[in-house]
């Protein structure tokens, strides 16, 4: 992510809009392709010299947060590394303690008795083991501005043994490119676009309350909201966004993001956790955002900030997998082969458990409209079992049915209320036994529902 | 009721509807409330008890209590230099304690505030977080500590900061690290000690009392008023002002005497064809627009402009390259090479404005060396080898603070210096001080010659002597 003084936006009638750059613009295509290519021409170097030439870049340069824009993100993604042949600090204790009995250690010598750099220097490596270059360059070895950049993406340095430095020939930031076609055109559309999304993320920073509307995809988008902390309250929401009062009739959910000193005061506390958050919401095809930006200038004034799919953001965080366990894929493939009427769905309703959410694993849905949740209690620690058994007991609704494992230590009771609709499996599930289980507890068809 | 420390704030589970200082969660279907709020809350139900003693009774009754959110602990310290403290600061210290050790002191700049400190974290014999403005200040702090206490500590004291991120039972930490954290350690510390306190009104950190629920705090500062007025918010979070010294009845008490050489350089003559473009640059651009630089408004403007303006934004690189030449000059070298002669068995501090340049001379010299990337706990040991003799030489590009941190030496060399007048008049002079009565302190300045360096150092002293007069 930027540092805040990297940050470009503008406030206009209580709006704020980060200044989003066009990524077909080829002034910053050339931009971030020199940049890109300056890393790699650094392999290996210190990073004083590589933050130096960045700088070069910006000397008649308006652009110059640009440029120091997109070379944070790189940053971001390279590795520096201390090169020493000793500790540096005890190479210059050491240096310092013998000097010091020697003083004054002089460039021209005016007196026979006068000490020179070189014979110190020369003493301390002798006593450490080490070459004279190898003592002077190491007693600063530890300086940031003296580390060497060792890993740029997937490309790094290596030490061979002939001990000559040598690097891997392409630098591929994206990950998953199988396409061998212009790598560097890639790496600069990934870059541009992470900037944009870095630029929405740095108006975060001074955020005080977020609201979403996310119409799929609620599993990965909660599971991230509990990754970076932030407190919510979640309501059902139809297609056009208006709140519900069921999660069986929801397309939706709407959520207020902020942390527990929220209930207090305005606080800018959580901004960097919703900054945090943002990448996830590109993950889904239909969102929407909302969040409440402090003036830094007044602390009680707040702009608007809102963004939502058409804004074109990029993510690049993990949809997560699919599935979480075997149980829960074989089962959804059985499905498939299956003969019955009623459907099987991924993550579709969200419970909203205070702190927490319980995200059912599937809902089974009938076409005339009948509908049951089910949670899959497969293998689990028993940590995380009592957790899981603390979330299943909170859950409040009719429809809601269960398959546990036999292998797991529990038993009836753990599971209160929900105890008759339990369906216990021995090493898979059976599509038909679930669909009994639906037959029997799903809600009932038609739109009155509670 | 129980309570329980959550992300700087408090839940209380099971409370009556009269608690104070709460409100409902809807979220966690539980009663919360700010950290700070603690004491209070001890003291309504009655639980509250000072070192032991008996618990007040607030109204006559009480609720039972179970305190899950304390994890600070009790923390028995003696300073290990048993200083007499001065009049003002014995009563700085009891006028504290008679407010339950909660509240302000306010005393001049070089008047023993840290000293203070330490006798305040003796007294309230628990954990601390002393938050400090800058890593400068948070390094001194540091250091000062690991003196006073270090020996009777089981860990070290702690660096939460600057790249560390080490929580002891005494910690320092900077405004900006404790606002980022607070909320994650806001129970571990019993006392919350604030340097520079007037800063903690600003919005964000005044977040950081909030999120603690350390039932003692002091703050300390010279200067508490704001331009703002916003040191009004202060009495809710840190407790009143508890007692205040003017800067008069103090005023030249400690000043010590010593005098001021100046030497001169030329650059070479590639410095001086660099230099001499670059300046061009700059001045050209600013005479051609009409900023009046010497006024802070016409600075501001130049600026703004360079931020949209490539022209102006080439004319301040410059600026800056111009004044890197003049203070990195290379002849500055030789100089200082014929008076780490002169001065050999002498206590010298060579101070330097930038990080670069005072890496160099730790190179070239071979004297040890502390920037704002020294690491916290080395910064301790070569100050501490510095106050031994084990070292005698030191270069640095920190202004260093206040006697109680720096040992005291009796030559000071600036090769280049920022124009910052306040920052030298009040700090030079502490640290020099003759060694014996026949040989004043002196300071040596080394500037470059024609060069904005020249203008920079005549301001630097006009600064030195306008303090030293009242």
């Amino acid at each position: 992510m930027l540092t805040a003084d990297l940050a470009r936006s503008r406030i206009r009638d209580g709006e704020v809009r980060p200044l989003f750059i066009d990524i077909s613009d080829e002034r910053y295509r050339e931009t971030a392709a020199t940049l890109i290519a300056l890393f790699e021409d650094h392999l290996g170097e210190p990073k004083g010299e590589l933050d130096d030439a960045i700088d070069e870049l910006t000397v008649a340069d308006t652009d110059y947060k640009i440029v120091q824009g997109l070379a944070k993100l790189l940053r971001d993604e390279c590795e520096f590394e201390q090169r020493a042949a000793a500790d540096p600090r005890e190479i210059r204790k050491r240096l310092f303690e013998r000097a010091n009995d020697r003083y004054p250690i002089v460039r021209q010598p005016t007196l026979g008795e006068d000490t020179r750099k070189l014979e110190v220097y020369s003493a301390v490596a002798d006593e450490l083991g080490i070459s004279l270059e190898e003592c002077y360059r190491g007693m600063y070895a530890d300086l940031e501005d003296n580390k060497r950049l060792v890993r740029f993406g997937d490309q790094s340095v290596r030490d061979d043994s002939d001990g000559q430095e040598s690097t891997t020939t392409t630098t591929k930031l994206t990950g998953n490119s199988k396409q061998a076609y212009d790598q560097r055109d890639q790496t600069v559309d990934w870059l541009l676009a992470r900037y944009n999304l870095a630029l929405a993320q740095a108006v975060l920073y001074d955020a005080s309350k977020m609201h979403v509307r996310v119409w799929d995809h609620f599993g990965t988008v909660f599971s991230y909201m509990k990754l970076f902390g932030l407190m919510h309250r979640i309501y059902p929401i139809d297609e056009d966004g208006n709140r519900v009062a069921s999660t069986d009739v929801a397309a939706g959910y709407e959520a207020e993001l902020d942390g527990p000193v929220s209930l207090f005061r305005q606080s800018q506390k959580y901004g960097i956790r919703m900054a945090n958050f943002l990448p996830a919401l590109p993950l889904c095809d239909r969102w929407d955002m909302r969040a409440e930006i402090l003036d830094e200038k007044s602390a009680s004034d707040t702009n608007q900030f809102t963004l939502d799919h058409t804004d074109g953001l990029v993510s690049h965080y993990s949809t997560g997998q699919q599935y979480d366990s075997d149980v829960e894929r074989t089962l959804a493939r059985k499905w498939e082969r299956a003969t019955t009427e009623w459907n099987i769905q991924r993550e579709d309703d969200v419970f909203d458990l205070g702190s927490e959410v319980m995200i059912p694993d599937f809902a089974i849905e009938h076409p005339d409209g009948r509908r049951a949740i089910m949670e899959i209690v497969g293998f689990w620690t028993p940590e995380y079992l009592t957790s899981k058994l603390a979330k299943i007991r909170q859950v409040e609704a009719d429809n809601f049915v269960l398959a546990v494992s036999e292998r797991l230590d529990c038993s009836d009771e753990d599971f209160g209320d929900a105890a008759d609709r339990v369906l216990w499996f021995k090493t898979g599930l059976h599509v038909y036994d679930v669909v009994e289980l639906a037959e029997e507890y799903a809600s009932p068809a038609g739109p009155e529902q509670n | 009721m129980r309570i329980e420390f959550d992300e700087g704030t408090l839940l209380l589970h099971d409370a009556p509807e009269t608690v104070p200082h709460a409100e409902w969660d809807d979220r966690v279907d539980t009663h919360r409330a700010q950290a700070y709020r603690y004491r209070a809350l001890l003291e309504w139900a009655g639980q509250w008890s000072d070192g032991g003693g008996q618990a007040t009774l607030d109204s006559g009754f009480s609720h039972a209590v179970e305190d899950a959110a304390r994890a600070y602990p009790d923390l028995a310290l003696t300073p290990a230099l048993q200083i007499e403290p001065r009049d003002y600061q014995q009563a700085a210290l009891d006028s504290w304690g008679a407010h339950d050790r909660q509240g302000t002191v306010v005393l001049p700049t070089g008047s023993g505030k840290t000293f203070l400190g330490l006798q305040a974290i003796a007294d309230a014999g628990v954990s601390a977080l002393v938050v400090t403005p800058t890593i400068d200040l948070m390094n001194q702090w540091h250091a000062t500590l690991t003196n006073a206490f270090g020996e009777q500590l089981t860990d070290e004291v702690g660096v939460l900061g600057g790249g560390s991120h080490d929580i002891g039972a005494l910690t320092v930490t900077t405004y900006d690290s404790a606002y980022r954290y607070i909320d994650e350690y806001g129970d571990r510390f019993g006392l919350l000690m604030t340097d520079e306190t007037h800063h903690l009104a600003a919005e964000t950190y005044l977040q950081i009392p909030e999120m603690t629920l350390a039932p003692y705090r002091l703050g300390l500062t010279a200067t508490y008023e704001r331009a703002d007025g916003r040191e009004t918010l202060l009495e809710d979070r840190m407790g009143p002002v508890v007692y205040e010294e003017d800067v008069d009845a103090l005023a030249g008490e400690f000043l010590s005497e010593y005098e001021t050489i100046q030497m001169s350089v030329d650059l070479t003559p590639a410095e001086r064809t660099e230099y001499d473009e670059e300046y061009q640059i700059y001045r050209d651009y600013v005479d051609s627009h009409d900023f009046d630089l010497w006024k802070e408004q016409g600075y501001a403007e130049f600026l703004k402009r360079t931020s949209y303006d490539p022209q102006g934004r080439r004319a301040l690189v410059a600026k800056q390259r111009a004044e890197r030449i003049a203070r990195t000059a290379s002849k500055k070298l030789d100089t200082l090479d014929n008076l780490l002669k002169r001065h050999h068995d002498d206590r010298v501090i060579v101070f330097t404005a930038n990080n670069d340049f005072a890496y160099d001379i730790s190179r070239e010299f071979i004297l040890p060396c502390i920037t704002h990337q020294t690491d916290t706990d080395e910064r301790t040991e070569i100050l501490d080898r510095f106050r031994s003799g084990e070292y005698s030489m030191l270069a640095t590009s920190q202004v260093l603070d206040e006697g109680i941190d720096v040992p005291a030496a009796n030559v000071g060399i600036i090769l280049s210096g920022s124009a910052s007048k306040r920052q030298y008049a009040q700090r030079l002079g502490r640290i020099l001080r003759p060694t014996d009565d026949r040989q004043p302190a002196r300071l040596y300045e080394i500037i470059a010659t024609d060069t904005m360096e020249t203008y920079v150092s005549q301001r630097r002293r006009e600064g030195v002597s306008t303090s030293a007069d009242g």
